[in-house]
């Protein structure tokens, strides 16, 4: 069994389905779609950095650099006025952040902890203001993306980007894939030594395993799907901007994790919707919507101990009298 | 480059590190003794600027303005240790990092609320408002000196407090041996709570001398606890001394950079940190 707990069984009965129907309720209007569209990519993007704190350790403050290197691949590599396809610049773009991640999970995985925060930071903080100073990408203003790709895979074409519909599938699909591959590593041999790896370092080292390795290939697969988010996100809006690539982004990301219960994988895309849905509607009642969000954010903090998610299990399995 | 801009950048450069180490040095502080990973510290510098800024508009008098701004963000760390640090100690750095995170929205909205989000200024104090020549043909502002020189008797203060008083003892042992403190029958939760409020008032205060030579913007406070962690990082987590030396290099690098590598000025920090923590995972001064 794929999904172990109840809670996560639960969650994703009601919201896959939900999801896959709500465009027939939204269909007048398009700015819910979009704004549905983003909350779905950033859970994939949450989801990645998930994996990486919750569940192997590794904790970063600069995994927005690789969200933000995902738009910037493609317009880097992407003729300007010419339609490419959508999955061979998929590919492109996973196979370049990872080479980058590569490189730079070398360095950044010889330090823990607190130093580990600092480093990630320092190299995201150098990509941010090497794009932010730079006059070939647009400076502060970024670069726009005039063509989206089209989508045909053998012929086929399933998937219209410039349609907003069709755009919230397409993510929706990369969403449940992302969660599905996440699932399916954590069971696997490789996902049992990551946790641990976790649980215990030095004993996963004395029974004769590279840690190292583990890790450093945790970290380019989740840096290659973060890379993924941004790239979506690039296409959704038609531009790509240093903002992508800020610590804020790092922090909100870690604070959407954090909220959704770390390492559940599944509460990415809870803290996601929390997280988004309170800012949607704080904003629309009140221009005071920050303070708000601090308080709640802070009594979040206080009640649940474990997260959303964790909240949701303690209360089934409360109700299941165990 | 000559010598009179050397001496000039020399100086920009130790005054710049000063002020940071009076605001790293909270930080560290908090984290060594307590354990607590406060990503709102940068806000109480915010703070202190905004409060500089409200006081001299009321009153007119910069030293009266920082030392009621002074008592304030004492209260204010107090208040907030008491009712929200506390309920932490036993929980994860990340836990930490989400509280502290809602802190910064709180105080940004509040800064939104109180004072709106022009960027203001604070005059200089008229007492120090002079320039001493330098090297014959630059004038040097005295203001800017005074700021280095205060910080210098901040950090004397503080390596005083903490190696000869008792208060310094008893930070000193909760930093190596919390249990063995608590054992020994010392309140160690007042002795956070002291911590603490110093670590935010030492901020604010930075917030404060800062004021007139920097412009009050919203989003200052995020920019300056990014660069001190940089410098704590550097000098090592929870070392004093390393917060010190850390902060005049990172002082030096930054200013030194933006004359002679302008195109890399802002990443050369991170740069510079990358590269000692390459060489030194744990810091400088790690203990």
């Amino acid at each position: 069994m794929l999904l172990n707990k109840r809670a996560e069984r639960l969650f994703v009965w009601i919201f896959f389905p939900l999801a896959l129907l709500m465009p027939m309720f939204l269909e007048q209007n398009e700015y819910y779609v979009n704004k549905l569209t983003t909350i779905m990519i950033l859970s994939i993007f949450v989801m990645s950095l998930d994996y990486l704190v919750g569940k192997c350790g590794l904790i970063t403050l600069g995994h927005a650099m690789f969200y933000g290197l995902g738009g910037y691949i493609f317009v880097m590599i992407a003729p300007e006025y010419e339609a490419v396809n959508f999955w061979i610049y998929t590919f492109y773009i996973c196979a370049i952040s990872a080479t980058v991640a590569f490189v730079i999970g070398f360095l950044v995985l010889r330090t823990n902890g607190i130093y580990m925060i600092m480093i990630t930071l320092a190299f995201a903080q150098m990509t941010f203001y090497y794009f932010s100073d730079s006059i070939d990408f647009g400076g502060t203003d970024g670069v726009f993306v005039y063509v989206k790709p089209e989508t045909s895979i053998f012929g086929l074409s399933l998937f219209d980007l410039d349609n907003p519909t069709h755009f919230y599938y397409l993510c929706l699909f990369s969403l449940f894939n992302t969660l599905l591959f996440f699932k399916v590593l954590i069971r696997s041999r490789f996902g049992r030594l990551v946790d641990a790896i976790h649980e215990n370092p030095g004993r996963t080292v004395a029974l004769g395993y590279n840690i190292f390795i583990y890790r450093l290939v945790s970290y380019v697969v989740a840096s290659a799907l973060g890379a993924y988010a941004g790239y979506l996100f690039t296409l959704q809006y038609g531009f790509v901007n240093p903002s992508m690539l800020s610590w804020t982004t790092s922090g909100t990301a870690l604070v959407m994790s954090i909220l959704g219960g770390m390492g559940s994988i599944y509460g990415a895309i809870l803290g996601t919707l929390v997280y988004e849905g309170l800012h949607y509607s704080l904003e629309h009642l009140t221009e005071h919507w920050l303070l708000f969000m601090g308080g709640l954010i802070i009594l979040m903090v206080m009640v649940f101990k474990k997260g959303i998610a964790g909240f949701l299990e303690d209360l089934l399995e409360k109700r299941d009298g165990k | 480059m000559d010598s009179t801009l050397f001496i000039v950048q020399l100086i920009n450069g130790l005054q710049y590190g000063l002020l940071l180490f009076l605001i790293a040095s909270g930080l560290t502080l908090v984290f060594g003794v307590m354990g607590i990973l406060n990503l709102a510290h940068g806000s109480m510098f915010m703070v202190g600027a905004y409060l500089a800024w409200y006081f001299v508009q009321q009153t007119g008098s910069f030293a009266f303005s920082a030392v009621i701004s002074a008592v304030i963000a004492l209260l204010i760390g107090f208040l907030v240790e008491r009712t929200l640090i506390r309920q932490l100690y036993r929980r994860n750095h990340l836990d930490q990092v989400l509280l502290t995170i809602g802190m910064i929205f709180v105080f940004n909205a509040l800064q939104g609320l109180l004072w709106g989000n022009d960027p203001l200024g604070v005059d200089v104090p008229q007492a120090l408002s002079a320039s001493i020549p330098l090297a014959g043909i630059i004038e040097y502002p005295v203001y800017r000196i005074f700021v280095a020189v205060f910080c210098v008797v901040v950090a004397g203060v503080m390596y005083y407090v903490i190696s000869k008083t008792r208060l310094g003892m008893l930070i000193r042992a909760g930093e190596s041996n919390r249990e063995m403190v608590e054992c020994l029958g010392i309140d160690i939760s007042r002795l956070y709570t002291i911590v603490f409020a110093i670590g935010v008032m030492l901020s604010a205060v930075a917030g404060v001398v800062a004021a007139p030579i920097s412009s009050i913007v919203p989003g200052m406070g995020e920019h300056i606890l990014i660069t001190c962690f940089v410098v704590v990082v550097i000098g090592g987590m929870g070392s004093i001394k390393g917060a010190f030396i850390g902060a005049l290099m990172v002082g030096l690098v930054d200013t030194f950079a933006s004359v002679l590598v302008p195109e890399l000025s802002s990443m050369m920090i991170y740069i510079f940190m990358a590269f000692i923590l390459l060489l030194k995972p744990q810091g400088l001064f790690s203990s």
